[in-house]
């Protein structure tokens, strides 16, 4: 009886502690562009597009640029390497993943969050305008 | 009117289901079978007005009448009927319906075939159930607060800020927002009900579980639980498949498993049922595990409704591609999860005592061993799941603002368990069918599956050049897995065929593991230029216009019409050109891809498309969207899909100026095939110094020159040079031309002389027209210009995804297994009952104890 109740609580708990650890490592923080810089690691970055600085697809580079401004008010440019994703310009958020280099947020990743459907009433007030 | 009576409907049905749950619960407490004969009449009623709601829904959805806001924000009148069928449960008021009518399902059921021992019990907690669903689609304010989301709303309630309404509150929408374009698939219609009645079955084994905690009968309870549990868990793996085939085939996300949170919400249960379903095998077979299967039982329900917390609350955020907005539901659901988790964790505690316990402890070397640390192992897999998906919860304790894990976390923490299992459900089926004497008899028949699994991934490992341990090792418990398994298989289809159920689920999920590390072999196919790029761009010597190295490589080429390329030197491929069909919605676009092996000479086409996203596009901005196509292979897939093209930057430039969705939508409904055959303007206007290009052409017009007057003609009034510069953009070629334009005065009257050029490297003539003297432009024709070719080019995405098929596959056993193991349960509860009317009351010997 003893001895597996000590080598059961033991496994638990190392398994536990590994657990947690790897888990604490695998996720990260939302954060700003200035922090990103900071890092340098891979982070997840929230923001808005700006829609007046230059943006487009680079079919010689096959990157998506564009600037985003961040939760802080910092703007930077964005260089995503696939084309633009779907709802890109509706978007009320953009959630970019990848790392910063100079000022530039490098991506491969980019979750576009719409404005929730419950809200969005910009098609009525136009059909009900005509 | 008809909104009225569906939200009557639903609050009967509420009423209906809180006086069933009142009712059973004095029947169960009192033996009472009158009562319960009254609950079931309450439990009917509940189901009937659901039905009634539920009808109301479908009638207001196919006869769009869009001043009712569900109508108004799931659908349009361009649905076709199956569509605005889905359009039922594409929200969130609508699926719940639907669970709730899944619940009604499975009621009527277990009214029918549930034993007069648990009968009342079980439908006291089903009905529990009911009650809580269906208070989040009640839609009544009591004492100012609002209790769930009636699916009857009116858009002008909604909107009710809007001017429009306020100026006219009796204004109906004349068009809905429409149902999303990525649910616009034939998938929607089975994916959700299927989905949803596995949720529902999912509520028999925990029901069954509190009911034998309350009527203090811990065993009998299983022979009428398992064949649900089987369901349950049947329901929820085809459901598992199809969201994933969806995802794959017709979505663009990549790949069929993301590790999302939506994804997670069915597989969580999926392995507690399946824990569940092994305990309760073993207290079948040795009268232990009471606590491990009622633990299980509620278990997989509560993650049910814990997942279902987690993607309905708002809690995920951004976590999620995929989960629903906050209907202000919140603590309705907070609620609903804590009633069922401490509704299980009293009964429990509170009998806990009385459990029966196994008498001596259970030897290491001994079938119920190895089962139950199965069964523990797929315990500790759904714990990690479950705390991997609440990162935005638990994760706060060790970052502000956590983001979700990277899939990577979910691997590395599922895998080595897989292994596990694998190899755990070869040596608990070797003892399951047969006695040994000591542990060396018994490693004496692992040594043939051993020899074998051993043989195969050594032969894998050194045909396709594995050179992580971690895969080899995976291998071989796959393949240890199904040779193990096999062998027991061959054994019972000769003496009972019936009894595989186990086995071919066992050798379905060793082949799922085999599929699975496929994934970690998924790899672009790019052509060389692009490849010496991206290995060029990693080793740091390319670098971008500002002097910086350039950190991203490409994942996706550029096709010219009719140009082949060479890809992963393996296949050419061409893009052979593109329609457009409107087949399942407006606007789609079919583009052709051939693709020729570049040794064989075989040749096959893909034919992948995209289409506007009309219902999620405003004036001026227009949303595409992919949908890929697979070209299946038995050993691997090859995934393609268009993310960009010509077409589509023409038209998007011609929507941009529109400033009214109607005109967007016109567009694209009515003048878009010109598009593909734009009717060549053979015109070019140009002011000094400035070019144009004109299909493959492109003209630059440098200045004029004013002919002297030796060069005119004697009869001439004005003459005029254009020095054009000529560029043929495939071959690089320019020519420099000088067209005339002249000025005669003939026979009284002025005629012009503009001769064209006869152009030898162009597919035109070249010709002066005129000169428009208020802006000063040259006008020059490019005669013969209609021939030449639009140079249609597309952005690919071509991905190699090796052993997908190998997941179909594994996915397809299980269901099979699944399926004879439904069947098998089933019959034998059924011939038990027949044989002795209180069968459940008295445990049977398995029939099927030695093989």
């Amino acid at each position: 009886m003893k001895p597996r109740v000590i080598f059961g609580t033991a496994a638990i708990v190392v398994f536990t502690s590994l657990l947690m650890w790897n888990f604490g490592n695998s996720i990260g923080s939302y954060v700003g562009f200035d922090e990103a810089e900071l890092s340098g690691n891979r982070v997840h970055v929230v923001g808005k597009w700006v829609k007046d600085q230059p943006h487009g697809f680079d079919r010689e580079r096959m990157v998506f640029t564009f600037h985003m401004e961040d939760e802080y008010g910092e703007i930077r440019r964005v260089s995503y390497n696939k084309p633009k994703p779907n709802n890109f310009e509706d978007a009320e958020s953009l959630v970019v993943i990848g790392s910063m280099r100079n000022g530039v947020l490098y991506s491969d990743d980019m979750l576009v969050k719409c404005p929730s459907k419950y809200n969005d009433a910009s098609n009525l007030e136009m059909t009900s305008a005509e | 009117m008809i909104g009225i009576i569906g939200s009557w409907a639903i609050i009967i049905s509420f009423l209906a289901a809180l006086g069933a749950f009142i009712t059973y619960f004095f029947a169960s407490r009192n033996n009472d079978l009158k009562l319960e004969q009254a609950g079931h009449i309450l439990f009917g009623l509940k189901g009937a007005m659901m039905l009634l709601a539920s009808g109301l829904m479908v009638y207001l959805l196919l006869t769009n009448q869009f001043q009712y806001f569900y109508v108004y924000n799931y659908t349009s009148s361009d649905l076709s009927n199956v569509y605005l069928w889905a359009a039922f449960y594409s929200g969130q008021e609508g699926s719940f319906m639907l669970w709730i009518l899944c619940g009604f399902l499975v009621g009527t059921g277990l009214i029918k075939w549930t034993s007069d021992t648990y009968r009342a019990p079980v439908m006291f907690f089903i009905t529990m159930t009911q009650v809580f669903l269906l208070s989040m689609v009640l839609g009544v304010s009591l004492f100012g607060i609002n209790i769930g989301a009636g699916p009857f709303r009116l858009t002008a309630e909604e909107f009710a800020h809007l001017p429009v309404f306020l100026s006219n509150p009796g204004f109906v929408p004349p068009e809905g927002s429409g149902l999303n374009d990525l649910l616009r698939s034939p998938w929607i219609i089975i994916h959700p009900p299927i989905i949803f009645l596995g949720f529902a079955m999912m509520a028999i084994p925990f029901a069954y579980a509190l009911a034998s905690l309350w009527k203090r009968k811990y065993h009998e309870w299983i022979y009428p639980a398992l064949p649900w549990t089987l369901g349950a868990n049947l329901c929820l793996l085809i459901a598992i498949f199809l969201g994933g085939y969806w995802a794959y085939e017709t979505l663009s996300f990549g790949g069929y498993w993301a590790w999302d949170p939506v994804e997670n919400a069915s597989l969580v249960p999926w392995i507690l049922g399946t824990a569940g379903i092994h305990t309760m095998l073993i207290q079948k077979r040795s009268k232990i595990a009471h606590k491990a299967s009622i633990i299980f039982a509620i278990l997989a329900y509560v993650t049910i409704v814990y997942q279902t917390f987690l993607t309905r609350s708002g809690v995920l955020g951004d976590a999620s591609v995929h989960s629903f907005v906050d209907l202000g539901l919140y603590n309705q659901l907070l609620f609903f999860i804590l009633a069922v988790s401490l509704s299980g964790l009293i009964l429990y505690l509170y009998r806990m005592k009385e459990l029966p316990s196994p008498k001596s402890e259970t030897p290491m070397f001994s079938r119920e061993f190895f089962m139950f640390s199965g069964a523990m192992t797929l315990l500790i897999v759904s714990l990690v799941i479950i705390l991997g998906t609440s990162a935005p919860i638990i994760g706060r304790l060790f970052v502000p603002n956590p983001t979700p894990p990277l899939p990577q976390f979910y691997n590395d923490w599922t895998l080595p368990f897989g292994v596990a299992i694998a190899i755990l459900s070869v040596l608990t089926q070797f003892m399951w069918w047969n006695k040994y004497k000591d542990t060396e008899s018994f490693a004496g028949t692992l040594i043939v599956p051993t020899l074998v699994a051993s043989l195969l991934s050594i032969a894998v490992i050194v045909l396709v050049n594995v050179t992580t341990v971690v895969y080899m090792i995976l291998l071989f418990a796959a393949f240890f897995s199904i040779v193990g398994n096999g062998i027991v298989m061959i054994k019972l289809i000769q003496k009972k065929a019936r009894l595989i159920g186990g086995t071919v689920t066992h050798i379905g999920f060793a082949v799922l593991l085999i599929g699975f590390l496929g994934a970690a072999y998924d790899t672009p196919m790019l052509d060389r230029n692009t490849m010496n790029y991206n290995a060029a761009v990693e080793r740091g010597e390319v670098f971008d216009s500002d002097g910086f190295p350039e950190q991203q490589t490409m994942e996706v080429m550029q096709l010219h019409i009719n140009q082949p390329r060479r890809i992963s030197d393996e296949y050419y491929v061409t893009f052979k050109n593109v329609e457009i069909i409107h087949e399942n919605r407006p606007g789609e676009q079919r583009y052709t891809l051939e693709f020729e092996h570049a040794r064989s000479g075989d040749t096959f086409t893909v034919q992948p498309l995209v289409y506007p996203m009309i219902a999620n596009s405003t004036a001026g901005d227009m949303s595409w969207t992919v949908d890929p196509e697979v070209k299946m292979g038995l050993l691997r897939d090859i995934y393609v899909y268009v993310q960009g093209s010509s077409i589509v930057e023409r038209e998007s430039n011609r929507v941009r100026d529109e400033t009214t969705f109607q005109a967007v939508s016109d567009i694209l409904m009515n003048g878009y095939e010109r598009s593909l055959n734009p009717e060549v303007n053979d015109l070019v206007r140009l002011a000094p110094g400035k070019k144009q290009q004109i299909g493959q052409y492109e003209v630059a017009f440098n200045r004029f020159i004013n002919m002297s007057e030796e060069e005119l003609p004697e009869n001439a009034i004005v003459g005029v040079k254009a020095e054009v510069e000529l560029t043929n953009r495939q071959n690089r070629y320019t020519e420099t031309v000088i067209p005339k334009y002249v000025i005669l005065f003939e026979e009284g009257r002025n005629r012009v002389e503009s001769p064209a050029l006869e152009l030898e490297h162009f597919g035109f003539d070249l010709m002066f027209e005129t000169i428009d003297t208020q802006t000063d432009e040259v006008h020059l024709r490019l005669i013969g210009i209609e021939e030449s070719i639009e140079d249609e080019w597309i952005i690919v995405a071509i991905e190699k995804k090796p052993l997908v098929s190998v997941v179909w596959l594994g996915t397809f056993l299980l269901m099979f297994g699944f399926s004879i193991a439904i069947y098998r349960r089933w019959d034998d509860q059924r011939r038990k009952t027949r044989g002795q009317p209180n069968a459940g009351d008295q445990p049977v010997e398995d029939e099927t104890k030695t093989v």
